[in-house]
């Protein structure tokens, strides 16, 4: 855009010259367009108040009600909330949640690092990055589908296993907690690809001049990595993580798919205990309370990269 | 460390990383008769295309298929138009308080699914827009607007003014200003937005889960789950063969569009 700079004024003396001395002081020019402004950035505002934010305000009232669907929501305060914070299930659910976002930050997050600093300036790097890209646009379910298939008793995973001599395999699917990390395990293997991919860019952006100076000094390796790169990709690595724990609080597709939370409950996330209150139970303003909560926890999570993600002027 | 190790480690993890589409392919190309859920490493014969045809008749993939289509299609469209006008209100028009409104629209985007579910399976089920492909259209729309809205704000912002000032001083309205200047501009752009989007879109399990239930409305995802914890055992490889079909749409996709893909997130920083 450096090129734009010096035609920048260019049009605007035209239009000094063209429309008389009264017209032109930039905010009496934003103001010329107020209407159509208005009318350009309605379709978005109205769709997203109507669809997002009047349920986000109803979802809200309802956890502070009775309700489960017929009748009128019945006023009770915070006795949804007082009623979740007793729940053993709640509680399970909320360490699940903690041991997902753990999870998701230290295996696709550390994979997806390392994947991308061992493709970085390698001859055939793209490719050899391939195989991880291809799982990333599966949805979770079709994830569930093939990660059920292999961890089933008996099923592709027992088979290799049994085939290095243990017999003795776990119920990978049935043992808690065990199944929430092969759960987790499973969302890595979706999605180390793309923070490859993420990190690539970020490393590809790094200028080359303090690179080579560090080269010429003989840094290399892990010494490179730790005085050069990992600095430089800090901003980056902000936000890989901020987008990383936001994903991993709103889990749901891949255990619904996987276990539904079982047994019993004890693989459920907030997500999942948020569906089965409300949509099996019917117990609206529980389920709402704990949407609230996982709403609370997850913007709490966001400000971390949301803060620099608004400021951002201009990507790339 | 020198590219002979770093290529090998990198080939061995990335073997490591095929394998399970390796089982998915073997297992879901066996025939019913001869899968056994015993041996699933060796390849038996190739039924694959059976086994697709007997999965879509078993939970009408077809229909769902055709849907989440429309789904995947209208809903980002209208969305990065949608967006981009809003970007287009912000940066070029100077929209009044212009940032507070992007913050709005793009806050839409931050809270989780779970915060709308209710209310909206609720309304839907009044107004009748539940389990309809017009209730579905609107929820994907307006999901979609946030970021989109965030990229084509961002791409808009790297567009000199002069550009649009050139275009009052030749007498052009807002209007044609915005769909005959800008959007051409920004077509990379709203293809990156577009693609993004419509894999989510197809990928979606859980508003189809909460605001569908027929088989001709319910979005291809969810009807796969639907068919795996319905059918199992010797109708495994159904089920699997199942799952690469629903897959395959949005990794071809992807695979194929990588740089737009990379395009996208890096201009959202997403």
């Amino acid at each position: 855009m450096t090129s734009d700079q010096t035609t920048l004024k260019r049009p605007e003396e035209r239009l000094r010259r063209s429309s008389g001395p009264d017209q032109t002081t930039p905010t009496r020019r934003g103001d010329q367009y107020r209407w159509s402004a208005l009318g350009f950035i309605a379709p978005g505002v109205l769709l997203v108040a109507v669809l997002l934010y009047l349920p986000l305000l109803w979802t809200t009232f309802l956890s502070l009600t009775e309700y489960n669907g017929l009748g009128d929501p019945e006023w009770v305060g915070f006795e949804n909330y007082v009623e979740m914070l007793d729940d053993p299930a709640f509680l399970g659910s909320v360490l699940n949640t903690l041991l997902w976002v753990a999870g998701t930050l230290l295996v696709p997050v550390g994979i997806g690092l390392g994947v991308a600093l061992l493709t970085w300036n390698l001859k055939g790097g793209i490719w050899l990055r391939l195989p991880f890209l291809i799982p990333y646009a599966l949805s979770g379910i079709g994830v569930g589908v093939i990660w059920s298939f292999i961890l089933s008793g008996d099923g592709a995973l027992d088979q290799a296993l049994a085939a290095f001599g243990v017999d003795d395999t776990p119920r990978w699917l049935v043992d808690a907690p065990l199944n929430t990390v092969v759960m987790i395990l499973a969302t890595a293997w979706q999605g180390v690809g793309v923070n490859a991919l993420l990190f690539t860019i970020g490393l590809q952006s790094i200028p080359k001049e303090p690179l080579e100076a560090a080269r010429v000094d003989g840094a290399n390796g892990l010494r490179l990595f730790r005085s050069i790169l990992w600095p430089m990709l800090r901003p980056l690595t902000a936000v890989v993580v901020g987008l990383s724990i936001v994903a991993s609080l709103k889990t749901f597709d891949i255990v619904q798919g996987m276990t539904k939370g079982g047994p019993g409950r004890a693989s459920e996330t907030l997500a999942l205990t948020m569906y089965k209150e409300t949509f099996v139970n019917s117990e609206y303003g529980l389920g709402s309370a704990i949407a609230v909560f996982l709403t609370v926890v997850t913007l709490v999570a966001s400000i971390l990269y949301l803060r620099r993600q608004l400021s951002t002027k201009h990507g790339v | 460390m020198s590219r002979i190790v770093r290529t090998t480690v990198l080939a061995v993890l990335g073997a490591l990383w095929l394998l399970p589409v390796y089982l998915l392919f073997v297992n879901a190309a066996k025939a019913p008769e001869t899968f056994t859920s015993k041996e699933s490493w060796m390849p038996t014969d190739f039924s694959l295309f059976a086994n697709m045809a007997e999965a879509v008749r078993l939970s009408g993939l077809a229909e769902s298929a055709a849907s989440t289509l429309l789904y995947a299609v209208v809903s980002p469209a209208i969305a990065v138009v949608v967006g981009a006008a809003a970007g287009f209100a912000i940066v070029a028009l100077r929209l009044r308080h212009g940032f507070a409104w992007f913050v709005a629209i793009f806050g839409g985007t931050v809270f989780p699914l779970q915060m709308i579910l209710l209310p909206l399976f609720d309304a839907y089920s009044r107004v009748g827009l539940f389990d309809s492909r017009l209730g579905m259209i609107v929820v994907y729309t307006a999901i979609s607007i946030p970021f989109s809205a965030f990229v084509m704000r961002n791409f808009f912002t790297g567009i000199a003014h002069s550009v649009f000032e050139a275009a009052v001083l030749d007498g052009a309205s807002t209007w044609r200003i915005f769909y005959r200047v800008y959007l051409p501009m920004a077509s990379s752009a709203l293809v990156a937005v577009f693609i993004l989007q419509a894999t989510f879109i197809w990928n979606d399990f859980l508003l189809g889960l909460v605001l569908s239930q027929s088989d001709t409305v319910r979005p291809i995802v969810t009807s796969l789950a639907g068919m795996q914890s319905t059918y199992g055992g010797a109708q495994m490889s159904t089920v699997l063969a199942g799952g690469l079909l629903v897959s395959l749409p949005t990794v071809v996709l992807f695979l194929f569009t990588q740089q737009f893909f990379a395009r996208g997130l890096a201009l959202g920083q997403y």
